[in-house]
């Protein structure tokens, strides 16, 4: 055993460990993408940096055993900047978004690419799944929405955007979804219940999403059915019965209404009194509720943009009530982020909203970009649903259509260790910035796997993987500097540097550089 | 490209199948194809145990692989501080336009040529220097790199081998002449061969005798011409058709003289015009004259004992002046613990830049139980600017081996390598001579002079990688691997090559070794200052007078060094810095010459010793260029493996690049100060961790500098984009200069005063360099 310090603290450890994995046993969280158990050290990336206090230097902790009388820092002023620095020229040559551009434009933050490569696999159940995820009323929006998904999806660069609210509204009408109620409500939550004033498209989608996490909510409107705005529709454009349907949809999930019940004032502050919060999703300011005790401004309530928290404590307000809009999902979306917000509140949490992560984007596809992103994807231009827009897409259609996507998106949104840190350490994808990016691309054979060698972060996990495991090609370091790639040797196919151990190599890879194409193995291949 | 298997199936059996011969392998392959076939790779994976990860790997790795097909001859431009310092960009511009090349090609439409810019070819005295195929071409320019290739292609058709003479009896003198790298360079070898043709035509009994480099770089090529029992007399400079007046001078009836006008050498007027020539085509050289007196007699030969006297290859000369003694006074008389003791005793530090004590790290793998131990000398001298261990392993090779056979038996080596630098062919042809000498006389290999001590020795040669220089980089690519430095500690002293305890030196620490066991360590430490004991080898190069390979004592100034050694700056320039310590070193104005050249004070002032690379700098070079051209080239050679170093050292050259062409902003100064500090605590070798060094040098002794190109000028007028050329009133109008420019920016009106067009102007200095009246201003 040797005995040194960390932090101040004297520890103990096994004689020759070397220090990451010792620091990570006592339980320090020491950021690290080179690293990788059962492979020998290679001091790559340098943010597993900690300081020797003797010295003050920085040292790699993945690759210097523990010595004793070694008094180690783990996290100061100086590591956390030299780590963010680190993460910052890393993410500088990381050419990748983390989210598409779509999803980012979404009002409501849907999924779009995954949304397609399931439907594009014909799995219209898990479609839905997805889109409901962040959409309470699909088959509504898949008719009416407005789309700023599609005016910013990169396709339209190459030929025409996909028709993501069709394939939505295909997903919607032909997806089978039943969404599950906790089992256990948190122990914060239990008990408390929410009032929703409005049954349009933002209080329903807050209900909806509130709901879903155990507390009970409560619509209130003077009208006699529930929709709000949405109900003044033309029926050829959305028919009844879908608005229908997805109302029972969220009524089921355990929504109360209480429709033809007014709320002036006094009802209001009674609403205040006997519920935990309130939300006011109204639609367009009317004159009696300025007199609520709300702030109020010419075009509506006075509400914090992020959180929607009003004047009043544990009162929020969505939707039109705050400015006058007509896109109903952004109304979705308010509802959606809301419920971050209540639940947060309820919870006595501060009150932050739906929680941002890092997000890496590298801007417009360059000319000679467009090959890559077409591999993944068909050179066959959008697909006008042939028996007109009121009848949507059909099957072969929506094959044909989701295809199109070039999935913009990384495969491993949720478990890039680059992201994460960036996001651990508040990098900024810019401060380096200047220079000409590097030029996106895309291998892609029959197999399951990806890659894109602009997202490679050079820890050189994939190259020690297959040289361990005796690949007979593997991968290998081209090149060297800045310019040092990573391939395979003679140009061979990446299913043949990856023969035996694809899918291992596939998970170590720290970024989105190598990845499955599909979260599930794709029924057909391409 | 056609490949015969069987070629490369007898390579592998030459070289080996293990995986360690993967550079050798290669090497072989190159030699055959001028590149490397993916053929030929393949087939090597199938007969030997390298894989196609490792071979493809190594491959793209090292500089001097080609993997794509390459012209029939080879041009490269050197780029080396020197060479860079006095024009070398312009020079590949204008063969870049010859050879019609467009931005990113490097071989011309015929398959001819391929240009290649190469880091520092270590002929610095001769900058700019182009080498194409075998032949060296110096002291260039625009113009004339213009004329360069017709040229090459005349003299490759010509070149012939004459016949070697027989050994002459009982001669009546010698004539000696320096035939190392640089002054082949300068046109030794075709002196040598007007000496060779001279002596047969006219049956002189004088011995002709190749020497060791003395270090006056900018004279060669020196003839030495030693008459039986007469002081020899030095000719500067000599072109081969010099030479029959030169042997006749000395060999011949006293009348001939009279044909020549003698003149004693002015080196300053000299170093710049040697092309054009003014009528002096004669240099005497007298050894007591006051030019040499101060150049040579400022300097403390230890490393480069007996310069110019013996030669190289023959160890009868060597061992005539004590050669070896001290190998077998340690071998005979002292245990290895004293030999290690009296290497600590002298105060020896490490020459290969960073100054760790030589005895403290004998001691330390001495003191190693694992066996066998690996010693290597290191010989991977990539600092642009510097050729101290090329002129070392090229003229004292008995030396630095005897340096180390010492180390090896003090402590307990049995094996080592010579690692040398792929640019230096003549130094590792060199070593391999004199290895095989040593070990026909048992001073190599088995039982070393009759005793128990065994030490093998092999040269391994690099394949183009400054980082090699790295000692765990230079294991890894010993062992067959990209050239990738790895965590110290274990030190190689505890786990070197192939996981042994391995001793790595320095190629000068290692020449230094005999002259402390011969003498004794008082003798060594009695030279030097308190902290930096014994000499230190330097290249001067750069805006000097006489630059050359100089060995002077430790403590000696800059001002010493560049003034009187170095004879000033020329054409009336004003001195303006030193760069010292190549890429990891830093920039000193001249108002810090006075501080004493050790470690310890040149630490202090923010430089570093580095391996002896001192390029002299004048108020014509622009501080900011400097800064940017280090820069960009330890960008260029960092392996890639550390984040620091792989993507700081980029985004501060981008910066850089900015700022020299006019674009950068205020903040950028802060940003690249940050970004230096954080590569340099955040990279994991000592090339990531010295690479900001220029930059934070020049940032801090010329700020002003930086804030000039900020503010739209270039002060030294080196930036293209900030400068613009103009015509004066000088001008005569005699169209010299619009007939030498290349994209007709100067209208040809003869009797006119010339104009030049800055929109097509792309500052290519041709016109500059052509005008006979100085009648083109840069601005």
């Amino acid at each position: 055993m040797i005995r040194f310090k960390v932090n101040h603290k004297e520890v103990e450890v096994a004689g020759g460990a070397y220090l990451l994995p010792a620091l990570q046993a006592l339980g320090y969280d020491i950021p690290h993408l080179c690293y990788y158990e059962g492979l020998e050290h290679y001091t790559s990336c340098m943010l597993c940096l900690v300081k020797d206090a003797r010295t003050g230097a920085l040292i790699p902790s993945c690759s210097l055993r523990v010595e004793p009388e070694m008094d180690i820092i783990t996290d100061d002023e100086e590591i956390f900047e030299a780590r963010k620095t680190g993460l910052e020229l890393l993410l500088s040559d990381h050419v990748g978004d983390c989210e598409a551009p779509c999803t980012k434009a979404c009002p409501a933050h849907m999924n779009i690419p995954l949304m397609n490569r399931l439907l594009q696999n014909g799995k219209a159940d898990e479609a839905l799944e997805v889109v409901m995820k962040d959409i309470a009323l699909p088959g509504v929006l898949g008719r009416i929405c407005s789309a700023p998904c599609e005016k910013i999806c990169r396709r339209k660069d190459i030929d025409e955007p996909v028709s993501i609210c069709l394939l939505k509204r295909y997903a919607a009408d032909s997806g089978l979804y039943e969404p599950s109620l906790p089992e256990q409500v948190e122990p914060a939550l239990q008990g408390r219940k929410v009032a929703i004033i409005g049954s349009g498209p933002a209080g329903l989608a807050a209900a909806y999403h509130t709901q879903l996490r155990g507390v009970q909510c409560t619509i209130f409107d003077k009208a006699p059915v529930a929709g709000g705005q949405l109900q003044a529709i033309d029926e050829a454009i959305l028919p009844k019965e879908v608005l229908d349907r997805e109302i029972s949809f969220i009524e089921k999930t355990g929504v109360r209404f209480r429709m033809g019940e007014a709320i002036d004032k006094d009802a209001f502050l009674r609403l205040k009194e006997s519920y935990n919060a309130v939300v006011i999703a109204t639609g367009p300011l009317e004159e009696p509720l300025r007199e609520w005790g709300l702030e109020t401004y010419k075009q509506g309530i006075q509400a914090n943009r992020s959180t929607y928290e009003t004047n009043l404590p544990g009162v929020f307000a969505i939707g039109a009530v705050l400015k006058p809009m007509r896109m109903a999902v952004k109304s979705v979306g308010h509802g959606k982020e809301a419920s971050y917000c209540l639940l947060q509140y309820l919870k006595d949490e501060e009150v932050k909203g739906e929680p941002g992560i890092f997000n890496s984007r590298f801007g417009r596809i360059l000319p000679e970009e467009v090959q890559e992103f077409l591999k993944e994807s068909n050179d066959h231009h959008r697909v006008e649903p042939i028996y007109g827009l009121s009848e949507g897409l059909k099957l072969e259609e929506v094959l044909e259509e989701a295809a199109r996507c070039i999935h913009c998106d990384c495969r491993k949104i949720d478990t890039c260790k680059l992201r994460i840190y960036a996001d651990a350490y508040r990098a900024d994808q810019k401060r380096f910035g200047g220079a000409e990016r590097k030029a996106v691309k895309k291998v892609i054979e029959n197999g399951a796997a990806l890659y894109e060698p602009e997202k490679c972060v050079k820890c050189g996990i994939c190259v020690r993987l297959t040289e361990k495991h005796r690949e007979t090609y593997g991968m290998a370091f081209i090149g060297r500097g800045f310019d040092i790639e990573i391939g395979t040797p003679f140009h061979e196919t990446l299913s043949t540097g990856l023969d035996d151990i694809a899918e291992e190599v596939v998970r170590a890879c720290p970024t989105g550089a190598l990845a499955l194409r599909s979260p599930d193995p794709p029924d057909r291949r391409l | 490209m056609k490949i015969d298997y069987r070629d490369i199936d007898e390579i592998i059996a030459r070289e080996g199948t293990d995986k360690r011969f993967v550079i050798p392998i290669l090497q072989a392959i190159q030699n055959k194809y001028n590149y490397l076939p993916e053929e030929a790779l393949r087939r090597v994976c199938e007969h030997t145990q390298i894989t196609p990860q490792q071979i493809v790997s190594v491959a793209s790795f090292y500089s001097q692989f080609r993997l794509f097909e390459a012209g029939k001859h080879i041009i490269k431009v050197c780029d080396g501080t020197a060479c860079h310092v006095k024009g070398a960009g312009l020079v590949y511009d204008a063969l870049s336009r010859k050879l019609d090349l467009k931005e990113g090609e490097h071989t011309d439409q015929t398959g001819t040529y391929t240009l290649e810019k190469v880091h520092c070819l270590g002929c610095c005295a001769l900058a700019p220097v182009v080498q194409a195929d075998s032949i060296t071409y110096p002291h260039l320019n625009s113009s004339k790199a213009e004329k360069l290739l017709a040229d090459f292609a005349k003299l490759s058709r010509q070149q012939k081998e004459r016949p070697a003479r027989k050994p002459v009896e009982r001669p009546e003198g010698e004539v000696r002449i320096t035939l190392d790298s640089c002054c082949a360079a300068s046109g030794t070898a075709a002196v040598k061969q007007a000496v060779e043709k001279v002596l047969a035509e006219e049956r002189l009994n004088v011995r002709f005798k190749p020497v060791s480099c003395v270090g006056m770089c900018s004279q060669v090529p020196v003839v030495e011409v030693a008459p039986e029992g007469q002081p020899p007399h030095f000719y500067a400079q000599v072109q081969a058709e010099d030479v029959r007046h030169i042997l006749e001078r000395h060999f011949r009836p006293r009348r001939l003289i009279d044909r020549f006008r003698i003149n004693v050498l002015k080196a300053a007027s000299y170093f710049q015009d040697e092309a054009d020539g003014n009528g002096m085509r004669i240099n005497a050289l007298d050894a007591k004259d006051k030019q040499v007196a101060s150049f040579l007699g400022q300097q403390v030969p230890i490393a480069t004992e007996f310069r110019g006297s013996i030669d190289p290859a023959d160890i009868e000369e060597y061992l005539s002046r004590g050669g070896f003694e001290a190998l077998r006074k340690c071998l005979e008389t002292m245990a290895p613990t004293a030999v290690v003791e009296e290497v600590k005793n002298s105060g020896m530090r490490g020459r290969g830049g960073a100054g760790f004590p030589t005895g403290k790290k004998w001691e330390m793998l001495a003191a190693q139980a694992k066996s066998p131990k690996y010693i290597i000398c290191n010989g991977d001298e990539g600092d642009p600017g510097a050729f101290m261990d090329r002129m070392l392993l090229e003229s004292y090779p008995y030396r630095v081996i005897e340096g180390m056979l010492i180390g090896a038996y003090a402590t307990g080596a049995s094996e080592g390598y010579f690692y040398i630098r792929a640019e230096y062919p003549e130094a590792a042809a060199s070593i391999r001579q004199a290895l095989n000498v040593c070990r026909e006389r048992g001073l190599v290999g088995e039982r070393i002079l009759g005793t128990d001590f065994s030490c093998r020795l092999q040269v391994y040669e690099g394949a183009g990688a400054f980082v090699c220089g790295e000692e765990t980089a230079l294991i890894n690519s010993i062992e067959g691997g990209r050239g990738f430095p790895r965590i110290r500690p274990p030190y190689p002293v505890e786990e070197g090559l192939w996981g042994q305890p391995t001793l790595v030196n320095n190629t000068e620490t290692f020449a230094q070794i005999p002259f402390i066991l011969k003498n004794g360590a008082g003798r060594f430490s009695a030279i030097g200052t308190e902290g930096s004991k014994g000499a230190k080898v330097f290249s001067l190069t750069g805006k000097v007078n006489r630059g050359g390979l100089i060995e002077v004592p430790m403590g000696a100034t800059i001002r010493q060094i560049v003034e009187e050694i170095g004879s000033g700056i020329p054409n009336g320039r004003q001195f303006k810095a030193v760069q010292i310590g190549g890429p990891s070193g830093g920039c000193l104005p001249a108002s810090l010459a006075d501080i004493p050249i050790d470690f310890e004070s040149l630490r202090e002032a923010g430089a570093m010793m580095g391996s002896g690379g001192l390029v002299v700098l004048d108020d014509s070079d622009c501080m900011v260029d400097i800064a940017r051209y280090f820069l960009s080239f330890t960008q260029n050679e960092s392996c890639g493996k550390c984040t620091f170093c792989r993507i700081g050292t980029r985004r501060m050259t981008e910066i850089l690049d900015r700022i020299c062409s006019g674009k950068g902003k205020v903040k950028d100064l802060e940003e690249m100060e940050m970004l230096a500090g954080w590569t340099s605590k955040g990279s994991l070798c000592g090339l990531g961790k010295t690479a900001p060094n220029p930059v934070t040098t020049t940032l801090k002794h010329f700020r002003h500098e930086y804030e000039a190109h900020i503010n739209g000028k270039c002060p030294a007028g080196k930036c293209k984009e900030l400068i613009t050329y103009s015509i004066n009133k000088k001008c005569i109008g005699c169209t010299i200069c619009a007939q030498k420019c290349p994209v007709e920016a100067i209208a040809f009106r003869p009797h006119e005063k010339h104009e030049i067009d800055m929109e097509l102007c792309i500052r290519c200095n041709n016109c500059l360099e052509v005008c006979p009246y100085e009648a083109v201003d840069v601005q």
